[in-house]
């Protein structure tokens, strides 16, 4: 045979090693109350301190909302028929800021009921056109891909198709009779990677040009390229507006950040208490599918917007820890005792 | 062709035996197809050097055409070939083959069907190319796996099929080298000594002048002992050396079929005359050939048709009980799965109908062509798009992770080092890769005998002549040296430098060598034992003969007599005198020693290679010898009266081998028989008379091939008659020659003496006894030596009248001797009773008229021989009794024991006989001396049947008797148990069943298996004896089936091939009798001892690591799919999911499964010692507590409730904010991840680095994989593109705030259920566990103090102590030897006990009621009743004589009680705590009797009060202190 049995080791003993003998150093944590105890009202201590600290800071957030489909209810009415879709409508909509809105304000327009995580409506997009890469790219984009015309849709889509396009004014009245236009930036409302890295214009030397050959999007009044004739950095697929819808939300109700208070004159410290009007210009139907829509005015802090729940679910779990850990605490006394007595 | 030859081919023929039973339903189907066809019932057979009958081609053998065999009958039929084949693939069939394998998984199907949907465009969900990754990865590893196996079975094969053997080629004229593949039905073979018989021969002519040939079937039925074969009669006459080529017989013969016992043919001569072939005429395959130089024959069955092929029942696919309920778990999951689906596809129906036909809504998107899917048709594309998506719910990962887990737990085990065994050099092999768990679940175990709980080794140990003991202690301490020398050396091994030791073991030894008169000295270099062993095992062909069995150290004072005797009768002899002068001690002792020497079936051989029968024939042609010869010459092979006939331990059936002398016989006329007996007998006298005298100093004695003195081997058909012939031997009566008709000893001074054979009756299970009649060669008198079982020897004693001295003493020897024997089978040695009986020559006339008359008569011939046998076996004389061991395994008794406690019942199903297997089993404690047996013999169907429905209704009214007990007990425990545990007691289901070959085959039958069942499964340990390997693998199967146990089958010969097989577990025993069980088993140990660890440990760890494997898999997929589901209650039912597809198909593959594979393979939920100390931590396993259908469904509301939380968390933490849906999507997966992940760790209980490394790891490469996909690609992987998502989130507070609290409150309640119940309610494991963190080292400290306090506590309470047990416990009194020994038990206990108790009390008291609580099941506060019921079934189990005790400890909660069944509970304490617990359970009996009468509802409180009470008196009591509080009489009366 192969092995010589008289000398040396035996060439089959396994070695003896930690790990090959199921020996290696080990913990071995048992729950019981005693152990456990510690780490519970640490963790109760910490929590209720973080749910206080969540709490006061979703406090100091200032917001307002205001929803505005039913306070424009005759453009409602009117964009639920298809064949208005042309029909200038607007609205405006008096309200009252109590207290001032310190510091950065974002204004938000928020739908309710818009399930734009809809799975074939996700989907329905292309990237690479986006990027600027191939206007004819239209993958994907079923079924707006072409227009009838067979030309590629730019962007196509549905999630481009369905996009926002109420434009919303806000004024500021110092005073009963004359109002202010308050001064509103749409730079910077995206993520930055969006704007530098996802979305691009094709490249051309003017954008009518780079969209030559395309149409638009079917429910669009206006092509691509003439989004914001103004700003050419805020044009065709770069525009904010349209970078923001096409970032998908993940729940059916939802806010999108459309403008942001430029920090001017007056409106340097944030918003004033007083009187503002939304000035609306009313075009995209929610009443057709029981939705709504509104505007959002907030300051934000580190923790995000005005929402307790953070602070609520970390203060209510402290207390259940503390709770877990004064009936731990009990049995655990219960038990020692018990021991205690077969000492005696 | 060298001894290392043989022996590999020996190895690799057993290897090929155990592949084949792969290979063989197969091929026994076919077969059955062909025998179905086929009308005629037998294969003819003709030499393949004919021409074919047809005429045609002359000479087509040569050319090795297939196409050479044909049937007689329906025309050409092809005959297996003896190629082996058990390969499942060829290189081409491989791939089809496989893949078709693999899709018999229904999984595999499954995820193959989900992969594919993704093509379809309407529901494509992922990417296909990206769903079908997972599958394909599984696939192809599973395709490599069964590839390497296939691969290394081709191997095997190979190297089988490339045996050589001889073939007779016509060509050449002669035997030529072959491969065993090209082997062919009617081919010549010819086999040589030490040769493996490659396929079914019959034997055609052999070296041996009686035409004989030894064959060793080890390999067959593991019966080590040489069985003889016989050449084919007419060719036995044969003077000129056989010829192939003129061998023109037709053989005419069965079909192939699988009975080893039975092979019936006709051979056809040319002549037209036709003759009878017996099974004594086949040679089969996968036997050895030994002791015979060369042997021929003719291949009847080849290949697949062999017998030995054809006896392996296959494998069944295995798969373990885990696996199978883990299966039912997945259907549920599938269940699940389409609920989910169908409600969501309900739902979306629903959602999309709400909107109409005309308002679509910006969102729902049409399809492409523009046109709105109709709700209904949405909702049944939906249903199929969810089920894409949420395939992850039966886990994909599962089963190649369960794979995984599995070959790392097999690794482990392979890598264990108390599972190799230094003296065979061989450690554990696990070849079943897919049944570790099951190995924890055990509940049956069916465990051959020889070899496997014995070493197989019977070693003479002591005896008893004439009344006179010789216990043969140095002996003992030689027996005992083989052992220690072993374990010292292990000792010394690591150490390095123990030289004086060594030195000590040496010099003994050399003392040792000096005793030894004739010893082979080739194995005695050094004392080691496992040197011996390997030396034994490398001249395996001498059977029995390890140098233990061998070298007999002699009583001095025996054999000083001895030498006494035989110079007193060499005087006698050179004057003349009579023998009578001897004194009758002396004479005994002589007698005795001849009776050793001859009565007995063994062969003399010389040791060389190849080993020839010494032949020492003393040419003794007188007349006087007619009738002997004249009945010899006409017998074939002295088959009726001859010396070697094979004995009824051998694979032949007595009647057969009587049948064929029977046929002789009664041609014979038995009055001219008889006539020439009587001349015979009395002209022989005087001749005799001279011969015997006259021969010695002349030296006539011839000594063939240069023979020496000391060098003869003795093989023996049962290794206890070599036993006593080397015992003979020690006290220089050697056995040196054996003949048909002759049996020659040499003896100090009288030089060698020659036994004129006169008859040998043979064993029978029956009678229990044989004889010889031999013709005694000093005095000239017919004597009859026999022994036998003292059962059955004591009864036939001549019955001594009590008036004269004689008388008076024969008696008194007779008792002393009874006395001696009961101490023997009390010690587990196997005893036989010597004796003898002088004839006078009328009488033996008389007599062997009467036998002879039996043997010719043709009705019931076995009965007459039967009664003419028992009648010549009476008023004998008694010479004296023996002791022989069969020695156990190191550590059988202890493991049985252990194992036993760990709820496993233990049967033993052995060939062997009856009573060699009871004694086994007594020795090994599988049996008590103090437990009922019943024993079942039947001759019938319907006797058996009347006996077992008899048993049946006597165990019954037991059963009821107890259980009536029961139930009292339950009520209340203190009347029951009042009364001083009475005999009536002991006997209660502690019952022992004993059952035969033959009854177990009636018993096995349709009608009669039931009762038979419900018989055993009430005993508490069920023997069989005489079993056929068939018959085990049906009880195997019979219990499998109808209990729904788990069983485990362990045994070491290929008679153990089919149980091995048929078991859930087959466990091989290697290293001793070639490989075939360990090529059929699961796993093969080298040791019987290692199963404990094997089962205890590694069963135990697998189970439960592969239990909460499977269940934490089925909780992580069922909380990730939940997520997602409860995302379609937001996103309108449409299936998409928030988290990106990437995570979700990797999810389970990359992220989260290697945590849970470090836990799968390296959890320790109990560590090892624990588990080996507390057996009783088994019984989790064999109830299936880690794994019970509930906790499916308690994982699946934890899944829900941890999903929903990790859901609705982030939900309301991002409501009304901006958030994108993959962001969100990642928020969510973090926090699942990370709440899998700790969930693991919280069931996790051994945390070591590669755990912690596992976890980080697993987190790590979550973001480092999130972290680099996000920045790879801004437009790639559509619909999600998650360009820098990941890095945003990680820059924003609110993802780690939620991802905190999520996951903290997600795995809340569970960590507090753990804790809660980990303190309230600990379970048995949890409570090891929590014994296991005093460390192993203070463990072991503690057993040590206990230990050592031994001499120091002696506190005077031997005496209270010893009578406490003694007057409490129903130990048995029947063996005064034993009684006196176990008086003393109990009192060194009571010390360590007291000094211990000093010692640890306070220090040990918690651990003390952990180790209370473990034994008592339940926990502490429902313990009163709990115990009670858990009682009763763990003691069946434990000790028969603690019945009464251990409920009542576990009642009382008593510390110190207690701790003391702890102690006594390991191994090391075994005996002591046994004792022990008698006074303990007086002491508590009476405690509890006199106070529990008033308990009524309060029986909790005042258990709690009466536990302290009793634990303080018994603990002042131990002290010595004067006893404060009686708390009874009783108590004070057991006590003081």
């Amino acid at each position: 045979m192969k092995r010589n049995n008289c000398q040396g080791l035996p060439s089959r003993m396994p070695d003896n090693t930690a790990f090959q003998q199921q020996q290696l150093p080990a913990c071995r944590p048992s729950l019981t109350a005693r152990a456990v105890l510690p780490g519970f009202f640490a963790t109760g201590v910490s929590f209720l301190g973080m749910g206080i600290l969540l709490i006061l800071s979703a406090k100091s957030v200032k917001e307002i909302e205001i929803t505005y489909t039913d306070l424009c209810s005759n453009c409602s009415k009117l964009r639920e028929n298809a064949s208005n879709f042309y029909k200038e409508c607007t609205c405006s909509i008096p309200f009252f800021i109590p207290e001032k809105m310190p510091g950065n304000v974002y204004m938000y327009y928020k739908l309710h009921n818009f399930y734009q995580n809809y799975r074939r409506y996700i989907i329905s997009r292309n990237n690479r056109q986006l990027l600027g890469e191939d206007n004819t790219d239209v993958e994907n984009c079923a079924p707006f891909q072409r227009a009838s015309n067979d030309r590629p849709i730019a962007p196509c889509g549905a999630i481009a198709n369905s996009m926002f396009n109420d434009t919303i004014l806000l004024s500021y009245y110092p005073n009963s009779s004359t109002g202010i236009n308050v001064p509103l930036l749409s730079s910077e409302i995206t993520w930055w990677t969006d704007k530098h890295v996802k979305f691009q214009n094709p490249k051309s030397s003017n954008l009518s040009s780079a969209f030559a050959g395309t149409a638009k999007p079917p429910y669009w009044r206006k092509p691509v390229y003439q989004l914001d004739q103004e700003n050419p950095e805020n044009n065709g697929f770069l525009n904010n507006d349209f970078i923001v819808w096409m970032r998908v939300a993940a729940l059916p109700t939802f806010k999108k950040l459309y403008r942001r208070i430029h920090r001017i004159q007056q409106f340097a410290d944030g918003l004033p208490a007083g009187n503002y009007s939304l000035d609306i210009s009313y075009n995209f139907p929610v009443t057709v599918f029981k939705g709504e829509k509104g505007v959002v005015l907030s300051t934000a802090t580190w923790s995000g917007g005005k929402n307790f729940f953070l602070g609520v679910a970390y203060t209510a779990t402290g207390a259940m820890t503390w709770l877990a850990a004064f009936s731990l605490m009990a049995v655990h006394l219960k038990l020692k005792k018990k021991k205690a007595s077969f000492q005696c | 062709m060298g001894t290392d030859g043989g022996a590999r081919r020996k190895e690799t023929a057993a290897r090929e035996e155990g592949d084949q039973g792969q290979e063989e339903p197969r091929r026994h189907r076919q077969q059955q197809r062909h025998r179905r066809r086929r009308e005629s019932k037998t294969r003819t057979v003709r030499s393949n050097l004919l021409p074919p009958p047809g005429g045609g081609e002359p000479d087509v053998a040569t050319k090795g055409a297939p196409h050479r065999w044909w049937w007689s009958q329906g025309g050409s039929q092809y005959l297996a070939d003896n190629r082996l084949k058990t390969t499942k693939y060829t290189v081409l069939s491989f791939l089809p083959k496989n893949l078709f394998e693999q899709f018999h998984r229904l999984a595999n199907v499954y995820f193959v069907l989900i992969a594919l949907f993704n093509f379809v465009p309407v529901l494509n969900a992922f990417q296909p190319e990206l769903a079908l990754a997972p599958v394909l990865f599984i696939l192809a590893v599973t395709a490599i796996k069964d590839l390497w196996e296939d691969y290394s079975r081709h191997r095997s094969d190979h190297e089988i099929n490339h045996l050589d053997c001889l073939v007779y080629c016509r060509d050449e004229k002669k035997f030529v080298n072959r491969y065993w593949k090209e082997v062919r039905v009617g081919d010549f073979v010819q086999l040589r000594c030490n040769e493996i018989i490659p396929a079914d021969i019959l034997l055609l002519s052999s070296s041996d002048p009686d035409g004989l040939c030894h064959i060793e079937t080890a390999n067959l039925d593991g019966e080590t002992n040489l069985k003889q074969r016989q050449v084919v009669r007419e060719f036995l006459e044969l003077d000129a050396e056989f010829n192939p080529l003129k061998f023109t017989s037709i053989i005419e013969c069965e079909k192939p079929n699988n009975d080893l016992s039975r092979f019936r043919g006709n051979i056809i001569h040319e002549n037209g005359k036709k003759a009878a072939l017996y099974k004594e005429n086949l040679l089969l395959r996968g036997c050895t050939i030994r002791n015979t130089e060369e042997v021929t024959g003719i291949v009847i069955y080849a290949g697949h048709e062999t017998k030995a092929l054809l006896n392996n029942s296959g494998p069944r696919y295995k798969r373990s009980k885990l696996e199978r309920q883990m299966n039912m778990d997945v259907l549920w999951c599938v269940l699940i799965l389409i609920v989910m689906c169908l409600f969501s596809a309900v739902g979306h129906g629903l959602w999309v109908r709400q909107y109409g036909e005309r308002k679509k809504p910006l969102f729902d998107v049409p399809q492409s062509d523009g046109s709105d899917l109709s709700p209904v048709l949405a909702a049944v594309y939906l249903f199929l798009t969810m089920i894409i998506v949420l395939q992850v719910l039966i886990p994909i990962s599962l089963y190649v992770s369960i794979e995984i887990v599995k070959i790392c737990q097999v690794f482990f085990i392979h890598q264990d080092k108390e599972l190799y065994d230094e003296e065979t050099d061989s450690k554990l092999q696990c070849r079943a890769l897919n049944i570790t768990e099951d190995l924890g679940q055990i509940q049956y175990i069916f465990s051959d005998k020889t070899g496997t709980l014995t070493e197989n080794k019977m070693i003479f140990r002591r005896c008893t002549v004439s009344g006179i003991e010789y216990s043969h202690d140095a002996n003992a301490r030689r027996i005992a040296m083989y052992q220690e020398a072993d374990s010292e050396e292990d000792e010394a091994a690591p150490k390095g430098g123990t030289l004086s030791q060594r030195g000590s073991i040496g010099s003994h030894q050399s003392v040792k060598v000096v005793h030894r008169t004739q010893s082979t000295k080739s194995h005695r270099r050094t004392g080691s034992r496992a040197e011996a062993k390997r030396a034994s095992i490398l001249s395996k062909h001498t059977a029995f003969s390890s140098p233990m069995e061998k070298d007999i150290t002699p009583d001095p004072k025996l054999f000083e007599k001895v030498n006494e005797c035989a110079r007193c009768l060499e005087i006698m002899r050179n004057q003349e005198k009579s023998l009578s002068h001897l004194t009758p001690e002396l004479a005994d002792i002589f007698d005795f020693f001849i009776a050793l020497t001859i009565c007995n079936t063994v062969v003399v051989t010389a040791p060389n290679q190849p080993r020839h029968k010494v032949r020492v024939r003393f040419e003794l042609k007188s007349p006087v010898k007619t009738i002997e010869d004249f009945i010899r010459r006409f017998t074939p092979s002295r088959l009726t009266s001859g010396s070697n006939s094979g004995s009824s331990s051998s694979l032949s059936t007595s009647k057969s081998t009587h049948k064929t002398g029977s046929s002789f016989l009664s041609t014979l006329s038995t009055e001219s028989t008889l006539l020439k007996l009587e001349a015979g007998l009395t002209r022989s006298s005087p001749k005799m008379n001279t011969n015997g005298y006259g021969v010695q100093p002349g030296g006539g004695w011839a000594t063939e091939n240069g023979l020496k003195e000391g060098e003869l081997r003795y093989e023996a058909e049962s290794p206890d008659e070599a036993a006593l012939v080397y015992a003979a031997r020690a006290y220089n009566c050697s056995l040196v020659g054996r003949l048909p008709d002759q049996v020659s000893v040499e003896l100090p001074y009288l030089g060698r003496l020659t036994f004129e054979l006169l008859h040998t009756l043979g064993f029978d299970s029956i009678r229990k006894r044989m004889s010889v009649v031999i013709r005694h060669p000093l005095t000239d008198e017919i004597n009859v030596y026999t022994k036998g079982a003292d059962s059955v020897m004591m009864d036939l004693l001549l019955p001594c009248s009590s008036d004269d001295s004689r008388g008076k003493h024969q008696k008194k020897i007779q008792s002393k001797t009874q006395n001696y024997l009961n101490f023997y089978a009390a010690d587990g040695l196997r005893t036989l009773c010597i004796a003898k009986k002088v004839l006078s020559k009328e009488e033996y006339a008389c007599w062997l008229q009467s036998h002879l008359e039996a043997e010719s008569s043709l009705e019931n011939r076995d009965e007459l021989l039967f009664q003419s046998a028992i009648r010549l076996e009476t008023n004998l004389h008694l010479l004296g009794a023996t002791g022989i061991e069969d020695r156990l395994q190191d550590g059988v008794p202890e493991t049985i024991a252990n194992l036993r406690q760990a709820g496993l019942q233990i049967w033993v199903l052995t060939g062997d006989k009856q009573e060699t297997a009871v004694n086994i089993a007594y020795a090994c404690k599988l049996l008590d001396h103090d437990e009922e047996i019943i024993t079942l013999n039947a001759e019938s169907q319907e006797t058996c049947a009347a006996l077992l429905e008899q048993c049946l209704y006597y165990v019954e009214s037991k059963f009821s008797d107890s259980e009536v007990k029961k139930s009292l007990g339950k009520v209340n425990v203190g009347v029951a148990s009042l009364h001083p545990p009475s005999p009536s007691a002991a006997t209660c289901p502690n019952l022992g069943l004993v059952i035969d070959g033959k009854t177990l085959a009636y018993a096995l039958d349709k009608t009669l298996e039931d009762k038979f069942l419900s018989l055993a499964r009430r005993c508490r340990s069920v023997l069989c004896c005489r079993s056929t390997p068939l018959q085990k693998s049906m009880v195997v199967k019979l219990v499998r089936n109808k209990l729904k146990a788990m069983t485990l089958a362990i045994g070491d010969g290929a008679n153990d091939v089919s149980m091995i097989q048929v078991a859930d577990v087959g466990v091989g025993i290697s290293g001793q009798e070639g490989m075939q069980a360990v090529m059929a088993s699961d796993f093969a140990v080298p040791r019987f001892r290692q199963l404990e660890k094997l089962l205890l440990v590694h069963g135990h760890w697998c189970y439960s690591r592969l239990a909460n494997m499977v269940l934490y898999f089925f909780y992580k997929n069922a909380m990730f799919v939940a997520l997602l589901f409860w995302y379609q209650f937001y996103c309108g039912f449409s299936a998409s999911s928030m988290i990106d597809q990437w995570f979700l198909i990797f999810f389970n593959l990359l992220f989260s499964s290697l945590p849970q594979l470090i836990t799968g393979v390296l959890d320790k939920d109990v560590p090892a010692e624990i588990l080996v100390t507390v057996p009783q931590l088994y019984k989790s396993g064999q109830n299936t507590e880690e794994y019970q259908p509930y906790m499916f469904w308690m994982n699946m509301i934890d899944a829900t409730y941890q999903s929903l939380v990790c859901f609705f968390i982030p939900y309301f933490a991002y409501h009304d904010s901006d958030v994108d849906i993959f962001s969100w999507g990642t928020v969510i997966t973090t926090i699942a991840l990370f709440t899998i992940i700790l969930h693991l760790g919280i069931e996790t209980k051994t945390w070591t680095w590669l755990h912690w490394t596992a976890c980080s790891f697993s987190i790590l490469i979550f973001f480092i994989v999130a972290l680099v996909y996000n920045a790879s690609c801004s437009t790639c992987f559509p619909p999600s593109n998650p360009y820098w998502t990941m890095q945003r989130l990680m820059g924003d507070p609110m993802f780690y705030l939620t991802t905190i609290i999520s996951s903290v409150v997600a795995l809340l309640p569970r960590f507090l259920y753990r804790t809660f119940q980990g303190t309230l309610f600990p379970t048995q494991l949890q409570l090891g566990r929590q014994l296991a963190r005093w460390g192993p080292k203070e463990f072991s400290v503690h057993k040590d103090t206990i230990s050592q306090q031994h001499p120091v506590g002696e506190q005077g309470l031997e005496s209270t102590a010893s009578k406490g047990s003694d007057t409490s416990g129903p130990h048995p009194q029947d063996h005064s030897p034993l009684a006196s020994q176990s008086g003393h038990q109990p009192a060194s206990v009571t010390e360590s006990r007291s000094g211990h108790r000093t010692a640890n009390v306070n220090a040990q008291s918690l651990k003390n009621t952990v180790m209370d609580s473990l034994r008592g099941h339940s926990p502490v506060p429902q313990r009163p009743e709990g115990a009670v019921q858990e009682g009763p079934p763990g003691d069946s189990e434990g000790e028969s004589s603690t019945r009464e005790v251990s409920p009542l400890s576990s009642i009382l909660d008593l510390p110190d009680f207690s701790l003391l069944n702890w102690i006594s509970s390991t191994p090391l304490f075994n005996g002591f705590g046994r004792a022990f617990r008698f006074s303990q359970s007086s002491l508590q009996t009476d405690v509890l009797g006199s106070t529990f009468f008033s308990i009524g509802s309060q029986l909790d409180q005042d258990l709690k009060g009466l536990k302290r009470e009793t634990s303080d008196c018994f603990q002042e009591k131990v002290k010595g202190t004067a006893a404060v509080c009686h708390n009874s009489e009783n108590l004070e009366t057991t006590f003081l």
